[in-house]
């Protein structure tokens, strides 16, 4: 008589020999395998013996490899698939190493509820399909562009409105970015969909980054900060050289502000010149723990390897949302604050 | 849905010394159908009458060479042309109802129309679907309506499973057909000219864009839920001297003469993993290479992955007529050629150019 989860005979009560890898575990019948670890470790044995090799399959006894690949082929959440990083020469040498920065809008979100291999590789034909209608140029928070959009109550049939981007979200066809201005001293935001069809054209202006990843403090800070000109020129840039980062710090105005500043921990804003209390407060909501929580990142992010294999997928496509990135010299221009 | 008859069974007592005369037999009703109202939304068992699907696995110890060789078979039998004859087609008539199909849901993502409304579409992966059965009309049992007795059935199957674990009686549902088992199965209730040959394969290309469909399936599994989330309740304001009741039902009764809880009072309980239709959503677009169908609006039943019967619309604004059908009884793709990709006049297509409104 054998167990029925480890195929262990009952009167071997022995631990199994192989002593580097798992924690001992007892099953139901006592013997001393455990379900899951003879699983994962069929799994292996199943690879060695199909590789003909006997040697892994005489360390773990009372395992046959066959017997528990089936089941663990069906039953088993332990797939670990091998990274292997492409190695054809003319895909690496197109991939930007910051494809993460450039495309974001490729990666899928993170919520495993709503994913789906097959609607997401659809969702990435329709992005590229509209991309080569329409180039979408490579930009950032804090860059300043301009979008010319369709509506039927413009003059002219086309809208154009520049601004700066002080946020970006959400991936696939629903990708969006916000653009912000002063307008005969009224603050305006607009909200664009990436991948919307009414879109004429977005040209980047400035590409530049900033110390944050989000502008929206700049509805609290003095309005010359958010103010660029209608008609303004696009400076180009260099071919290949790095995004600059704009260092500049902004000044708010004075309370009240729509948000809790002070516990943002904004790079981007000069001092705030509250009084003590305010930070008090904010140390108490701080949460410096965040940063070692590998489970909230894990949860945030799709995995690496999923990730070279979407940009991968979409390698083909590079030389032409390539030539639509930055291309000629650079002069840089810095607002006037008079 | 008609309430449940019912069902009494006469009752031969053993201990006949509870009657006064042994000629009197209680009617007793043992297999009494409850009410709606008193009708458990939550079933954790499936019925009684439903068929194993998997055996239980023993361990088989077999070599590398057996489970190659066990492939392979596998691949041939179900490889080989079907064994079943071909049927005659039927021609479409009016009031003709065709097949649906089963598909799953695999995600929601947005689409523009040609004039630049946006709109949410939900993607319907309809896969290896095939016909396991035909059922004639007078095979059914159904209502007494004359319309329902001249239906017949076909019974589909999606998603196919390894023959090796599956169950004897199982199995036999699928083997008379030649098809391999399936996942799923639902019947459609159909006209006779619509019959199909079992082992026939079903394609997305079933619909056609521009044409509706009737989408059922199980709604997402939301838990025991309250009152508000569940009927929509107010529920009482947060501070005020409100005690302890900020998300609660409040009153439920109508004192007087009713000195009752009415049936059917909305209280707290089980929300969700429910059968619902939803009716007249638009085919904006199919893929028949990956057999995808994106129908209008995200609120199909059910999250992402669980399967959805698809139905040609019975809404009279959408019926078919002789001009705009489509094609009857199915679409026999391995036939005819069919385009990679469909889409539906007004629906722009992303590599089309941009929108753009011309000055008049």
């Amino acid at each position: 008589m054998s167990c029925y989860y480890t195929g262990l005979a009952r009167s071997d009560l022995k631990p199994p020999v192989a002593s580097r890898s798992r924690r001992i575990k007892r099953c139901r019948c006592k013997c001393y395998g455990h379900p899951k670890t003879v699983m994962v470790m069929a799994v292996v044995a199943a690879a060695a013996l199909r590789s003909s090799s006997t040697r892994l399959s005489r360390l773990l006894p009372g395992v046959c490899g066959e017997a528990w690949g089936h089941q663990a082929r069906r039953g088993a959440v332990l797939r670990v698939l091998p990274f292997i990083p492409t190695q054809d020469p003319d895909v690496i040498k197109k991939m930007p190493e910051d494809f993460r920065a450039v495309y974001p809008e490729f990666l899928p979100g993170p919520k495993p509820e709503y994913r789906n291999r097959l609607r997401e590789k659809l969702e990435r034909q329709d992005m590229l399909a509209r991309r080569s209608v329409m180039p979408i140029p490579e930009f950032y928070v804090g860059s300043i562009m301009a979008v010319t959009v369709a509506d039927p109550n413009a003059s002219g049939k086309n809208n154009r409105f520049v601004g700066i981007c002080i946020q970006r979200g959400d991936a696939g066809l629903r990708a969006w970015f916000i653009l912000r201005n002063v307008v005969d001293h009224q603050g305006v935001e607009i909200k664009y969909e990436m991948y919307s069809p009414l879109l004429q054209s977005i040209e980047v202006l400035r590409l530049e980054k900033r110390l944050d990843d989000e502008l929206l403090y700049l509805r609290d800070a003095l309005p010359i900060y958010s103010t660029f000109p209608l008609d303004m020129e696009p400076e180009v840039m260099q071919e290949g050289a790095p995004v600059p980062v704009n260092p500049i710090k902004v000044q708010l105005k004075p309370r009240p502000w729509h948000e809790r500043w002070e516990r943002k921990n904004l790079q981007g804003v000069m001092d705030l010149g509250l009084p003590e209390r305010f930070y008090k407060k904010a140390k108490l909501h701080e949460k410096p723990w965040e940063k070692y929580d590998l489970m909230k990142e894990y949860r945030a992010t799709i995995p690496e390897e999923e990730q070279a294999d979407i940009f991968r997928e979409i390698s083909p496509h590079y030389p032409l949302m390539e030539s639509t990135r930055r291309r000629g010299k650079r002069k840089r221009v810095l607002p006037s604050i008079s | 849905m008609a309430l449940p008859k019912l069902q009494c069974i006469t009752h031969a007592l053993k201990n006949l010394s509870l009657l006064s005369h042994p000629d009197q037999r209680a009617l007793v009703c043992v297999n009494q159908v409850r009410a709606m109202s008193r009708v458990k939304r939550r079933h954790t068992v499936p019925p009684f009458w439903l068929p194993k699907t998997t055996r239980t696995m023993y361990p088989e110890h077999m070599t590398p060479e057996n489970e190659v060789f066990l492939k392979d078979v596998i691949e041939e039998k179900y490889s080989s042309p079907l064994k079943t004859e071909c049927w005659e087609r039927g021609t479409w008539a009016k009031n003709s109802m065709r097949c649906g199909l089963i598909g799953r849901k695999i995600g929601i993502y947005p689409m523009w129309t040609k004039d630049g409304t946006r709109l949410l579409t939900t993607l319907l992966q309809v896969s290896d679907n095939q016909v396991i059965k035909y059922i004639k009309p007078e095979d059914i049992v159904q209502g007494k309506r004359k319309r329902y007795r001249e239906l017949g059935a076909l019974v589909i199957g999606a998603d196919h499973i390894d023959p090796r674990i599956v169950t004897k009686e199982y199995y036999s549902v699928f083997s008379e057909a030649g098809v391999m088992p399936k996942k799923k199965m639902s019947k459609f209730l159909i006209t006779p000219n619509a019959k199909l040959s079992p082992g026939t394969p079903l394609y997305a290309s079933h619909f056609q864009p521009g044409h509706y469909v009737d989408i059922a399936g199980i709604t997402i599994d939301r838990g025991f839920q309250g009152v508000m989330k569940r009927w929509g309740f107010k529920g009482m304001p947060a501070s005020h001297g409100v005690t302890k009741s900020h998300r609660r039902g409040g009153n439920i009764g109508s004192g007087g003469d009713k000195a009752r809880v009415l049936l059917g009072t909305k209280m707290p309980g089980h929300m969700g993993r429910e059968r619902r239709i939803l009716r007249g959503l638009k085919v904006w677009r199919i893929n028949t290479q990956h057999n995808v169908i994106w129908v209008h609006g995200p609120a199909v039943p059910g999250g992402v992955g669980s399967y959805v019967y698809i139905y040609d619309s019975v809404l009279p604004d959408h019926r078919h007529t002789q001009e705009n059908h489509p094609p009857f009884p199915t679409c026999f793709q391995d036939e005819e050629e069919v385009e990679e990709e469909l889409y539906d006049q007004e629906l722009h297509t992303f590599r089309e150019p941009s929108v753009q409104f011309v000055e008049k």
